[in-house]
């Protein structure tokens, strides 16, 4: 970044530092006016990696739902209640043939992996929803839902961190400008790479209370030593719907019209063309297909998909059951699956996490569970998240180092405008960095202190999410950067630090009685935002008041006394 | 809990071998002993453990996750490895080159039942 300013404001030179000049030039520029977006992104996406201990934590009606549904299956001997598959997928195809008879997809879901649990059956209605009737497993007939036994706590849980990050919460639109934003941090992170010049000698270096050399320490240990998981992570997250933005190759092999993308995603998922030939034909008994694909893929079955049911032309399809074991040491979530024709011919066989669907489906699978961390078990969700942190604290030190640095070298970027743009940068900064942390946080207290009877409560959540960045904006713009900073971060704290206090005053729950029953995913999520809570708080009080110290003398000390706000904001 | 024990060993080791090549270098030297310069023999020596105790990391993710992950979370130990090295180095250089030590040698000898 020492050349990036340079470059930024010396004429062009055409020697043979050009090129690291014109890429400093580009990582500065690219990467400043990205990396608020980005930095989002990446909080909400690293926070995305625990989706489910933090549904968990918001949805604490349902704990003891969950801990009896985990007991009920951890008590089926596994095997003996195999028996009856054979009337359970029979009792669902009865099911299907009375009620569903037209649907051209029938999903028979017999049993879990131990052969006991539910009967479930699956089909698209008449307005392509995907739907689902649990069945009693010894007669066949439909059991109505279970009323839940309180209030429910509507709520999106973690999934909105999930779908903020690559969405925006805007569709398509939003789909889009975190495309572009991805493809910027592919940018910035390669001409970063050219354009730093001392990559392996500075490669274990950070020099505290350095002032702006810090700041760049700092912004280049986070970002040279997790290099590969952001380059993977960028690269996957935009091959993840590379049909969207790259679509010629769809649109050559499967056309321009609507029903292209359906044709698309029904080939990668079903390598066996299928048909209706207009014969009927009975749906064969399927405990022997069960039996056969049980034996040929190595899983207990999971699913059972007729295709065309009644119809000669119709396909079964039978899927296994993963287990944790085996998905930890597989880069292909995708279980096994054994196609038949209803005359029990094996057509297909794809093994467990194999690319028998060929190379395309495998390859987009592999891409799609590397940018997921759906592989590894726990250890490896941590290590996303430890990369995922500092990835985001790279986006932060490198906007906090950029004002930093025309702070300091008083450097007149833009003209005339230089006073105000600034004072813009710094807002954002504030805002992106310590007001969108405020903001993750305020969903979780709104989940807590929102009446559990409004209507829309989930959208309200979510609503308190926008809010808290919209007041962090605010506050940024109308407080001195110096007092924003202070204030927002001891906000995060106190934030953080009291959340474990308001679960404990709202529902009665706290650290110790989690840690008694063996919750260790409440735990997690409570623990691990202290632990956030405290870092921001660190760097709270490490915030001084600009005015106190002379601008110019000073810039270091108080650029290394800030130095801690984004990376433990982060 | 699968992977626990394997994820520690391979963090561990992959400390100890960033922290070696760290030691190897003049400035991060001079950090934790004083001293201006490297004697080259050592310098070779942290060098070479440096090189060792990375490929122990690779083993033991290799052997913990199989031929696909191992390779994927390796990357993720290494980087690990590497920011608590440049972290506590900056710190505590000293307190961080005796951590290393403890790591590599606890790390290599948790690992002789580890491969049998």
């Amino acid at each position: 970044m020492n050349d990036a300013l340079s470059a930024a404001n010396a004429p062009k030179q055409a020697s043979g530092a050009g090129l690291r000049q014109s890429m400093a030039w580009l990582h500065t520029w690219c990467g400043l006016w990205f990396s608020w977006l980005l930095y989002a992104v990446f909080l909400t996406g690293t926070l995305a990696v625990f989706e489910d201990p933090i549904s968990h934590w918001m949805t604490p009606e349902h704990h003891a739902e969950e801990a009896a549904l985990e007991a009920a299956s951890a008590a089926a001997v596994t095997g003996t209640a195999g028996a009856d598959r054979g009337q359970r997928l029979a009792r669902a195809v009865a099911y299907m043939a009375q009620h569903h008879a037209t649907q051209d997809m029938w999903e028979i879901w017999p049993a879990d992996a131990n052969g006991g649990g539910e009967l479930r059956a699956y089909w698209f209605d008449a307005e392509r929803r995907y739907v689902m009737a649990r069945l009693d497993p010894a007669t066949g007939a439909p059991l109505p839902d279970a009323a839940p036994a309180g209030p429910v706590r509507g709520t999106h849980g973690g999934h909105h961190f999930v779908d903020f990050h690559y969405t925006l919460h805007a569709g398509t639109a939003g789909l889009w400008i975190v495309a572009i934003a991805a493809m910027a941090a592919l940018v910035a992170l390669v001409s970063g790479v050219i354009s730093h010049r001392r990559i392996f000698r500075d490669f274990f270096t950070f020099r505290p209370h350095r002032g702006a050399r810090s700041w760049l320490d700092a912004h280049n240990a986070v970002a040279v030593l997790s290099l590969p998981f952001q380059l993977m992570i960028a690269y996957t997250g935009i091959v993840f719907t590379a049909t969207l933005f790259l679509p010629a190759g769809v649109m050559t092999h499967y056309g321009t019209d609507a029903g292209a993308r359906v044709r698309h995603a029904a080939a990668l998922s079903s390598p066996v063309p299928h048909a209706r030939t207009g014969r009927a034909m009975a749906v064969p008994d399927l405990e022997p297909f069960a039996a056969r694909a049980g034996q040929l893929m190595g899983q207990p079955v999971r699913a059972v998909v007729i295709d065309h049911p009644g119809d000669a032309g119709m396909r079964i399809g039978v899927y296994g059951w993963n287990d944790a074991p085996g998905l930890e040491r597989r880069m292909s979530a995708t279980s096994g699956m054994v196609a038949f024709s209803p005359e029990g011919e094996v057509l297909h066989v794809r093994q467990p996490g194999g690319a028998g669907d060929g190379a395309a489906s495998f390859t987009s699978q592999v891409m799609g569970n590397l940018h997921m961390a759906g592989f590894g078990g726990v250890s490896m969700k941590w290590l996303y998240f430890l990369c995922g942190l500092a990835g985001t604290a790279m986006m932060g030190t490198g906007a906090v180092l950029f004002m930093v640095k025309r702070r300091a070298a008083r450097t007149d970027g833009f003209g005339a405008w230089t006073p105000r743009m600034h004072r813009v940068i710094e807002a954002l900064n504030v805002a992106a960095i310590a007001g969108l942390p405020i903001a993750c946080v305020a969903y979780l207290w709104a989940n807590r202190l929102l009446p559990l009877s409004i209507g829309q409560r989930a959208d309200w959540e979510q609503g308190m999410f926008f809010a808290g960045w919209a007041l962090a904006l605010l506050h940024a713009f109308v407080r001195p950067p110096s007092r924003a900073w202070r204030d927002q971060l001891a906000t995060l704290a106190a934030l953080c630090l009291l959340l474990p206090l308001a679960n404990a005053l709202t529902t009665g729950d706290h650290l110790l009685a989690e840690l008694a029953r063996g919750d260790l995913e409440s735990v997690g999520v409570e623990a691990t935002c202290m632990v956030l809570g405290l870092l921001a708080g660190i760097a709270a009080l490490r915030v001084r008041p600009r005015a106190a110290v002379p601008a110019r003398a000073a810039s270091g000390r108080r650029a290394a006394a800030t130095l801690d706000s984004p990376g433990g904001a982060s | 809990m699968t992977g626990l024990l394997p994820a520690v060993l391979a963090c561990a080791l992959a400390y100890a071998g960033m922290a070696a090549l760290c030691f190897a270098m003049g400035r991060h030297f001079e950090q934790a002993t004083g001293r201006r310069s490297v004697p080259p023999r050592l310098r070779r020596a942290l060098r070479v453990a440096g090189a060792v105790l990375l490929g122990a990391s690779l083993q033991v993710s290799l052997d913990g996750w199989g031929a696909g992950v191992g390779w994927v979370a390796w990357l993720g130990f290494l980087t690990v490895g590497a920011l608590l090295t440049t972290g506590l180095w900056a710190a505590w250089p000293r307190l961080a080159a005796g951590a290393a030590a403890v790591c590599a040698a606890s790390g290599l000898l948790a690992l002789i039942p580890w491969l049998r």
